[in-house]
């Protein structure tokens, strides 16, 4: 027996400029599943949502809900047909307590003394049947991402959704946070609930999806039943046919090794005691010693916002320690300004790349050569040699695929993708001994993320050392030689390649410190 | 050749719109549009004095909107060019006056340096508010040129005022500060060299030099400049001195060059077709000498058709404004 979809997206077209995010998709949402959307960055996982939950408008196509045609106009037209969507980034309020955010914008019944019994009991009711257990009465700014996704999903259930849309949810969730997740989103559907999936994660699609629809360069590929299917099928739906699979680092087995590092060498990187106190009087950073060697891939990993970027800044000289001690290669560099430290052997991806990376009004030479611009061969130190940069600008934009018209367009023209490229381009151009990168793949396809692993792994032969700072676990785990996990600025753990388990990491993430090493 | 044309397509469309709009005032106002137009397009070529006229207003604006400009490539306003020039020539005739029995080996470029540094001086203030305090470097540049108006004012009716003359002025400069003429009838003195000589290295510094890069990396985005060791601080105080030194030339080649004196109000209405030429420039320090010529066409185009047509010299002013306008409007229109 057929099941009538609940929802159906058919044919839709939307344009931004002259880029063609969805061309031509159809998606149909059946009662009771779990429908996973799966495709890399770019693919549009989630401009497909944004035109359901109303938040774009569709240049073509059209929408059925329970087989009648529908027009959304905003989010609000969306949540009265009972669609509801919980976006990567939350919109809440920092200092409400949950209740007060849960409630916000619907009525109360009593409006004018702010007596919410009825509310929350209402509420609790739904944390109970769901498994989302939330203190209704803390304050939204002192609680985990975790537990402050649970309040963005209760949000939608407290305004009565059927249909539930997540994006990337995973994002930021220790290993365990997500299984909790998953747990919820089973009882949801078996309460009648339909789900939308959106993620880049192909291993949690199949754990928990009834059926996947993969989009790749804003066209739908397939959608197929999870049991039908076997990984290899989705795999290269997602990438297409150009990429070579067996090769790649993306879809290697995580037990992998790519090279021994000798740990008895003098190490290239050592951070002592470093800590860091804000302006403001607050420990960024609490006491942390870290050794990178040679030819080593160092990751951190940690829920965002325990301290990477100030990590990332201390190392790369861009801010001084308050106190402690860094050297690299033997030789003192605390204090030594970023501009020295870039000359001596340090690169650097940050992480906000449009804040600390762009030169939006410069030409994307300009950008590629930032940092460098005082080196050989760009410049005798006097007269930059225009020459050599557009030449090797050029190559540059072949070898790391970027997007543009060429050295001399503006770097405002490129896509957030490209400007990541440029923001890889250049960190790896300069061949240094330490690279410090931060989230380096954020807003890449796998094909580019496949290339970025393979540049990684290249500088371990080099016997060059990275610290690869990174939101996802599965990166870190497949590239890096050891894991250090930061938490509230301390490092609490530091596990080797063989001890990598993501239960042992996801504990240490919540900053649980664990005396025993990891069992499986 | 193909972007060229596409960069200056719509500078044309602009002007021809400008020129079209403005007809329309003229017209109703009951003037002939069709002579109007010719006196103040033709009169800078008709006649040597009239070019040499026009060459003349083209050092001081091309320098002032260097002023303007460069500080812009590194993301900071400068509206202070009419300040700093003021100090730069008060400093130019102070020296030229208290040794004017120097010969001119000796007396012209100290003439000319006294206005350069003065002028330097003037920018340095403001960078260095801005680099100890952070406070906006727009105001304090406005409000220092009130504070060079007072000083000329200072100057020109004190111990140096030229008793003769009706208007606040000093006593001339000694002879050896005089910059050599270059055609002395009608005259142009040698100052037009100095400013294309400058227009020329303000833009190999800005587009060719490393500290040039660095200048446009912190205008595009100071943190990111930072982030990858760019002092921007120390970018914003060496942009601001170098416009101000830049006015200050402008104040020293007017005493030098054209007064021979310090004459109250001889800033005339430079700082503010400055900025103008700056913006229709987009900053673009090469554009700027070209724009600022297009504009001196303009303005002794302006003066001659009062005089000969009767039609205010503000009509100039209007067709000036709306050039900027339409430059700016066919920025958005692009964007569409």
């Amino acid at each position: 027996m057929e099941k009538q979809p609940i929802l159906e997206l058919k044919n839709i077209r939307k344009t931004f400029d002259k880029l063609v995010a969805l061309d031509d998709v159809s998606f149909s949402l059946l009662p009771g599943e779990i429908h996973g959307l799966l495709g890399g960055n770019g693919a549009g996982k989630t401009t497909l949502m944004n035109i359901l939950y109303g938040l774009y408008r569709k240049d073509q196509g059209e929408i059925f809900l329970n087989s009648e045609k529908i027009e959304i106009n905003g989010p609000r037209d969306a949540l009265k047909r009972g669609i509801g969507m919980v976006h990567q980034h939350f919109l809440q309020i920092a200092n409400y307590t949950v209740l007060e955010n849960i409630v916000l914008g619907t009525g109360i019944t009593n409006r004018y003394t702010m007596q919410m019994q009825p509310e929350a009991r209402k509420v609790e009711e739904l944390c109970q049947r769901f498994g989302l257990p939330v203190e209704l009465n803390a304050v939204i700014s002192t609680l985990p991402i975790g537990t402050r996704q649970k309040v963005e999903i209760l949000k939608a259930l407290y305004r009565g959704v059927k249909i539930l849309i997540l994006d990337e949810p995973t994002t930021n969730l220790t290993p365990q946070e997500v299984d909790a997740l998953f747990e919820s989103l089973r009882v949801m559907v078996n309460d009648g609930l339909s789900i939308v999936f959106i993620t880049h994660k192909l291993r949690e699609v199949l754990s928990v999806c009834d059926r996947i629809t993969v989009l790749r360069e804003g066209r739908n590929i397939t959608t197929l039943d999870r049991k039908d299917a076997s990984e290899e099928v989705f795999v290269r739906a997602m990438v297409g046919e150009q990429m070579n699979i067996e090769k790649s680092v993306y879809f290697a087995r995580d037990t992998k090794t790519f090279g021994e590092v000798d740990y008895t060498a003098e190490p290239l990187l050592r951070l002592t005691q470093v800590n860091l106190i804000s302006k403001e009087g607050v420990a960024r950073l609490k006491d942390v010693s870290l050794e990178i060697f040679h030819g080593e891939i160092l990751g951190i990993a940690g829920v965002a916002g325990n301290g990477q970027q100030e990590l990332a800044e201390v190392t790369a000289g861009i801010i001084p320690p308050t106190s402690g001690k860094i050297e690299q290669n033997g030789r003192d560099v605390t204090g030594v300004p970023v501009g020295e430290r870039l000359r001596s052997g340090l690169s650097y991806i940050p992480e906000d790349r449009l804040h600390d990376g762009f030169l939006p009004k410069a030409s994307v030479a300009h950008n590629l050569i930032l940092g460098v611009h005082r080196q050989p061969p760009y410049s005798d130190g006097r007269f930059i040699n225009w020459k050599t940069v557009y030449q090797n600008s050029r190559e540059q934009i072949r070898e790391y695929n970027i997007k543009t018209g060429g050295p001399e367009d503006p770097g405002g023209n490129l896509s957030g993708g490209n400007i990541q490229r440029v923001m890889i381009a250049r960190a790896f151009s300069m061949n240094a001994d330490l690279l410090v990168a931060h989230n380096p793949t954020r807003g890449l396809d796998i094909p580019s993320m496949d290339f970025v692993y393979q540049k990684l792994l290249q500088r371990k032969a080099k016997k060059q050392a990275t610290l690869l700072i990174s939101e996802d676990l599965d990166e870190l785990m497949l590239l890096s030689d050891r894991i250090a996990v930061i938490y509230r600025g301390e490092i609490l753990g530091i596990l080797p390649r063989e001890q990598f388990d993501k239960y042992a990491i996801g504990r240490l993430m919540s900053g649980i410190r664990s005396t025993e090493p990891a069992t499986p | 050749m193909k972007t060229l044309g596409r960069t200056i397509l719509p500078y044309l469309i602009a002007i021809a719109a400008s020129f079209a709009a403005a007809g329309i005032f003229i017209a109703a106002m009951g003037f002939d549009v069709g002579r109007a137009y010719q006196t103040i397009l033709l009169t800078s070529f008709r006649t040597p004095n009239g070019f040499i006229q026009t060459l003349l207003k083209f050092i001081p604006l091309t320098l002032q909107a260097l002023a303007f400009t460069v500080p812009l490539t590194a993301g900071k306003f400068n509206i202070g060019g009419e300040g700093q020039m003021i100090v730069g020539g008060i400093a130019a005739a102070a020296v030229g006056i208290t040794f004017s029995d120097l010969p001119p080996v000796i007396l012209l470029p100290l003439v000319i340096l006294a206005g350069v540094i003065a002028g330097a001086f003037w920018g340095l203030v403001p960078a260095w508010l801005l680099y100890r305090f952070g406070l906006n470097e727009i105001l304090t540049t406005v409000l220092l040129n009130f504070v060079s108006f007072a000083l000329i004012d200072l100057v020109a009716t004190g111990p140096w005022r030229d008793t003769t003359a009706g208007h606040p002025t000093t006593i001339p400069i000694g002879q050896g500060g005089w910059l050599p003429m270059l055609v002395s009838n009608p005259p142009l003195h040698s100052g037009i060299i100095l400013a294309v000589l400058v227009a020329a290295g303000i833009y190999v510094y800005t587009s060719r030099t490393t500290g040039g890069y660095e200048l446009v990396a912190t205008g595009a985005n100071p943190r990111a400049a930072e982030v990858f060791g760019i002092n921007v601080k120390r970018m914003f105080v060496f942009s601001l001195v170098l416009a101000g030194a830049l006015a200050g030339l402008a104040g020293s080649i007017e005493v030098a060059g054209v007064h021979r004196r310090l004459i109250e109000g001889m800033q005339s209405n430079f700082l503010v077709l400055g900025l103008i030429i700056g913006l229709i420039a987009r900053g673009n320090n090469l554009a700027v000498p070209f724009v600022a010529f297009f504009i001196a066409v303009l303005e002794v185009g302006a003066s001659a058709m009062q005089r000969t047509l009767m039609i205010p010299v503000e009509m100039v002013f209007i067709v000036e404004a709306l050039v900027l306008l339409f430059v700016l409007l066919s920025d958005v229109v692009r964007r569409r």
